[in-house]
């Protein structure tokens, strides 16, 4: 498709504000307008940001890091191989940096390893009990849910905060999570939120990376001409309302000036970037591993375009993708012939657009995995794995299929990190927990929110109270991986 | 020379030996009383400082603890230029004393010592409990009480009363906020030209419609209440529905003192509300299910925001954490710890109320007398708090503003003691009739006049007529629904018994239906889509008292081109056909939206849009930018 339909379509004379069209307003109210919140900043100093916009790469239902970066004492598959010796079920292999070794299947990112920190001591709070959805909460708002208020989510803060990079393009987009029809999608929609911020903040969601272009279309099946006489007919009617003279009302305004900014998105060049049919094929062939892939290189022309924060998830569908409770090696196996290829290049692309140092790209998971303990040594989270037995019988027994989140491992690219620096350390016997500068979620998110240039202490009064943007607003940047 | 002298003393003060004990009440509250508060406390807080609170004036980082020699707060107090110095020129306030500056030294030196529950913050509005007779202003004999008392308010704010609304601007007004629809062909045409519209008659036929009443309601009550069908929680079975109880008591309007015994000291079918949700795993001392019950009980019906309290003693109110725990202690069925800030405390919770010059609970007796006597003090006759609560709910759903606002602040000064009080009497005295108070409301002239048009929203609120309401997503989506006649499918789940869905069975029972036919199916009893979320339906996880207000730019791409919308009004397009005349179709799409007929102009845009042979698409068109136009978003 003509990627100017809409522009061609509509001669710029009418591509007017519908606010100003009316010619009811002031000048102040169709300026981009800050829209309500029922949320009011207090002061917070703000730190000097080292990056524009942060890309998540999130791999959904626990990534095991012994299996992908922090690989430990390796046991191949055999029949009769006790349980409690297995760690790895992958070698290790060399990377792009000396001290820096990583699990074999991730041969590209190893490529990329000199532009990266690898964080290998991040920890999470043990809930008690695994539910991925929770933990996932967690990780996405720093908050443990319930909490007495929706919690935003970390974009939406970002939203928030620091807005759009551009008048267009949505701060917050949210790339491959299908939140309907699939399992825990409630829990899943309790933090994929704009929460007390109001949805102005929450997320574009764009659960299939190539029908993101749909999402800024006119409706299935409509012609642009008719989309936009469609605009047309309404400023028509706006204009001969005979209740215009009541327009001056701001909820009304806020209504047309959202309009507006609809419009404006879809009227626009950055549209185009939604579109991934218009990608050179053999970029797109690389990228294209699946829906995460396809993902990764939306996440990209999104960005490239003034998008502020973008999560790309591999997506969680209860025992799918990286929710290994059986069959462990041989999905880790294929989840990382999924993500390999699409991070390193979209690191590529990034660098050779001189976008890199001014974007925060990050690997992360909800929790690690152990082939023996669930939660951590002590927890009362209940056994969970799908192939319990205490030596390899068949292979659906051989991999890391419990829930681990006393350390794992957070990739992060430019946006003023560290290149070919490693972090922390787990332990490297059983059980792997994170022994050495150990990070937590707070901390990991101040870490984010510092390089963003947003305060981890920044303070909004909800309900009188005040709720901040790391915990407590406790959260300490982890200084260390600053450049 | 002044400058100089300051400069001098405090070079000297920097020697003088801090260990010296302070005396914070007696040395440094009036010290700062004296010099900073005036800005830097109370409501004021000028530069990011407010020094309301020890943890308040640390956030502000105008010092150092225990070092006054680098701390900033020191240096501005001290410094040479008067411009630099505070307090400001511009305040004409003497500069501090050595001595004075000196006792800030030893306090920061000190670590800030603070008497532990001190704050400068001012006193927050606290009325007598009990209802207060309301004696109101002289007028003409037979006038609604509530615009004898507006009127009083607006001759002392020297406001003028805005008008009439015109009778179709009051119809659509009045059908949507009590049974959540556009008004009723049958309505419209109780209007007749030259004849005034009889006002009263209208409402009371509203009032009427129990089935239309009840399933518009259940929307407000369903997010106080955090009643959903499915939702967070369901999957573990940590939460049920009240739904079964609910909806008959909207039907049947039951007195609002048994509807609050039902919901604190409930039956097996209204249960859900104070069990709130337990989840899977390990929760913080604020989420436990005791703590829920404290949380909700006492934002619902008292507009106390316990949320505070539930982890440490607030810092907006009165409510102390053992006061918070107490109310959880009488849910609880077994001993309660406090825990302060999630650290347990050693110190066990005793089952009580928050009003005790009412009556207390016995928290001897077991867990359902604690809760009947809960039910008890909660509706007992002179616990106004309550009364005032929900009558200010009432009055903000049908005037877009609370009296006291926002609605969960109920420690908040009401622009109008004499109307809340009175409203709360009012709803005493008629057997505490929900509907005799929206009643009363809708009657009233101040209801019926023209909307407050705003300019500035950020301006003090003085109260000059009602407030345009932005239409709920389930509102919005039945009137749409309502012009086209395309009403929602449900899912079998609606229809089935218990656990999650169902809603609909319940529908059918409270009315003795057989089968649902092809009776409309009202939003509110459909799960919440995607575009009933970028509309504002919030997923009842907390207790939710308040709709957003204004469009988003991610709703308003969703209303351009989501697949949802564009659905319903294709079904709509497709049921309003193509046969019909243009000429009437178009002002009955009007009538039918914003209850008025098309102007010329409007009807020769519409005409423009659509030709004299219109296609579906054409139709869908027209009804697209009818709905899009704010007139119809909102409840004028």
């Amino acid at each position: 498709m003509n990627p100017d339909w809409y522009n061609e379509a509509l001669p710029e004379q009418t591509r007017r504000n519908f606010l100003r069209a009316l010619g009811a307003s002031t000048a102040a109210t169709f300026l981009a307008g800050a829209p309500r919140s029922m949320a009011a900043e207090r002061k917070s100093i703000h730190p000097a940001a080292t990056a524009d916009s942060c890309i998540l790469l999130w791999m959904a239902g626990g990534m095991a890091a012994p299996e992908t970066f922090d690989p430990k004492a390796y046991l191949p598959y055999e029949v009769g191989t006790p349980v409690e010796k297995i760690i790895s079920t992958f070698p290790a292999i060399d990377t792009a940096v000396d001290n820096i070794k990583i699990c074999q299947g991730l041969e590209n990112i190893a490529g990329v390893m000199d532009r990266a920190t690898l964080i290998r001591s991040h920890f999470q709070q043990d809930l008690g009990s695994i539910l991925h959805s929770r933990h996932q909460y967690h990780w996405h708002t720093g908050y443990v849910p319930p909490q007495t208020v929706a919690a935003p989510h970390i974009g939406a803060w970002m939203a928030k905060v620091l807005g759009g990079r551009n008048e267009v393009m949505p701060a917050f987009i949210n790339i491959g999570q299908r939140l309907e029809g699939v399992g825990e999608s409630e829990e899943l929609k309790a933090f994929t939120t704009g929460g007390f911020f109001g949805s102005e903040f929450g997320p574009m969601n764009l659960p299939f990376p190539e029908l993101a272009s749909q999402a800024v279309k006119p409706p299935g099946g409509m012609s642009p001409d008719r989309f936009a006489k469609r605009y047309k007919a309404l400023e028509g009617l706006l204009k001969n309302s005979p209740k215009s003279h009541e327009l001056s009302d701001y909820h009304q305004e806020s209504m047309l000036r959202s309009m507006d900014n609809a419009h404006r998105l879809l009227g626009s060049k950055e549209r185009e970037a939604f579109d991934l049919s218009t990608e050179k094929k053999e970029v797109f062939d690389e990228y294209n591993t699946g829906k995460f892939g396809q993902g990764c290189l939306l996440a990209r022309r999104l960005v490239e375009n003034g998008a502020r924060f973008v999560e790309v998830t591999t997506e969680y569908v209860p025992f799918l993708n990286w929710d290994t409770h059986e069959n462990g090696h041989t999905t880790a196996e294929n989840m990382k012939k999924e993500i390999d290829r699409p991070i390193a290049r979209l690191i590529k692309d990034l660098e050779e657009r001189g976008m890199l140092d001014r974007t925060l790209v990050i690997i992360a998971s909800e929790f690690s995995r152990d082939m023996m303990i669930e939660g951590v040594p002590g927890s009362t989270a209940k056994d969970q794995s799908r192939a319990a037995t205490d030596v390899l019988k068949e292979m659906k027994h051989y991999g890391l299929h419990r829930h681990f989140t006393g350390g794992s491992s957070v990739v992060m690219f430019g946006g003023g990190m560290k290149k070919g620096f490693l972090y922390g350390s787990t332990a490297n016997e059983r059980p792997c927990l994170a022994v050495e500068n150990p990070v937590s979620i707070e901390d990991l998110h101040a870490t984010i929110f510092t390089a963003m240039g947003i305060s981890p202490k920044t303070e909004y009064d909800i309900e009188s109270r005040p709720f901040y943007a790391t915990k407590d607003g406790v959260g300490k940047a982890v200084q260390g991986v600053f450049a | 020379m002044r400058s100089t002298t300051v400069h001098t003393i405090a070079f000297l003060a920097s020697l003088l030996p801090l260990g010296a004990a302070l005396d914070f009440a007696h040395e440094v509250v009036p010290l700062l009383e004296k010099h900073c508060v005036e800005c830097h406390g109370g409501d004021e807080s000028k530069g990011g400082l407010s020094m309301n609170t020890r943890e308040l004036v640390l956030e502000a980082d105008v010092l150092e603890p225990g070092n006054p020699d680098i701390s900033l707060m020191i240096e501005v107090l001290t410094a040479e230029d008067p411009d630099d110095r505070m307090p400001p020129p511009g305040k004409k306030k003497a500069p501090l004393s050595s001595a004075e500056i000196d006792v800030l030294r030893r306090w920061i030196a000190a670590d800030l010592p603070w008497e532990e529950g001190f704050t400068f913050a001012k006193d927050r509005y606290e009325p007598p409990l009990k209802p207060r007779k309301v004696k109101l202003p002289a007028g003409p004999k037979g006038a609604n009480p509530i615009d004898l008392i507006v009127a009083k308010h607006f001759k002392a704010n020297d406001i003028k009363f805005q008008g009439a609304a015109d009778d179709s601007t009051f119809l659509r007004r009045v059908s949507e906020d009590l049974i959540g629809l556009p008004p009723s062909p049958d309505l419209v045409a109780m209007i007749s030209p030259g004849k005034p519209l009889d006002r009263a008659a209208v409402v009371d036929r509203l009032l009427a419609d129990k089935q239309g009443y009840a399933e518009h309601w259940m929307t407000f009550w369903n997010d106080l209440l955090r009643n959903d069908y499915g939702g967070t929680g369901f999957i573990t079975g940590g939460r049920q529905q009240v739904t079964s109880w609910l909806y008959p008591a909207l039907v049947e309007n039951k007195p609002f003192d048994q509807f609050v015994r039902d919901l604190v000291a409930p039956t097996k079918e209204s249960r859900g509300f104070i069990d709130g949700i337990t989840w899977r795993g390990e929760v913080n001392a604020s989420q436990t299910t005791q703590i829920q019950f404290s949380q909700n009980v006492s934002q619902v019906f008292l507009g106390i925001n316990m949320k505070c309290a539930s982890c440490h003693d607030s810092f907006i109110d009165r409510w102390t954490l053992k006061e918070a725990y107490g109310l959880a202690a009488i849910y609880s069925e077994t001993p309660l710890e406090l825990e302060r800030c999630d650290k347990p405390t050693g110190e066990m919770a005793v089952a009580a109320w928050l009003f005790p010059e009412l009556g207390q609970v016995d928290a001897k007796k077991p867990r359902d007398e604690r809760l009947k006597q809960l039910a008890d003090l909660m509706t007992h006759p002179e616990n106004g708090r309550m009364q005032r609560t929900i009558v200010n709910r009432l009055w903000a759903q049908l005037m877009g503003r609370g009296i006291v606002h926002p609605v969960d602040a109920m420690n908040t000064a009401p622009w109008n003691e004499d109307l809340l009080d009175f409203l709360a009497n009012h709803l005493v005295e008629s057997g505490y009739d929900v509907k005799a108070v929206l009643r009363l409301i809708t009657t009233s002239r101040t209801y019926q006049s023209r909307a407050d048009i705003r300019e500035d929203e950020n301006a003090p609120y003085v109260f000059q007529g009602p407030v345009r309401k932005r239409m709920t997503a389930e509102q919005f989506l039945d009137s749409i629904r309502s012009v086209t006649g395309v009403w929602a499918k449900a899912d079998g789940a609606a229809f089935k018994d218990g656990g999650a869905g169902g809603q609909l069975n319940v529908v059918m029972k409270a009315h003795g239906l057989k089968k649902w036919d092809d009776r409309p199916i009202r939003t509110a009893f459909g799960k919440r889509d995607s575009l009933q979320a970028a509309l504002g339906r919030p997923n009842r996880d907390q207790v939710v008292t308040s709709r957003p207000d204004s469009v988003t730019t991610l709703e308003a791409i969703n209303l351009s081109n989501g697949p949802e919308l564009a659905g319903l009004i294709r079904d709509g397009a497709v049921k309003i056909g193509t046969a019909g005349d243009p000429k009437d179709l178009i002002p009955k799409v009007f009538r039918a939206s914003v209850s008025r007929e098309p102007t010329t102009e409007e009807m020769a845009i519409s005409l423009s849009m659509i030709g004299e042979k219109p296609s579906t698409e054409d139709i869908e068109d027209f009804l697209w930018s009818v709905f899009m136009l704010p007139e119809f978003h909102y409840i004028n």
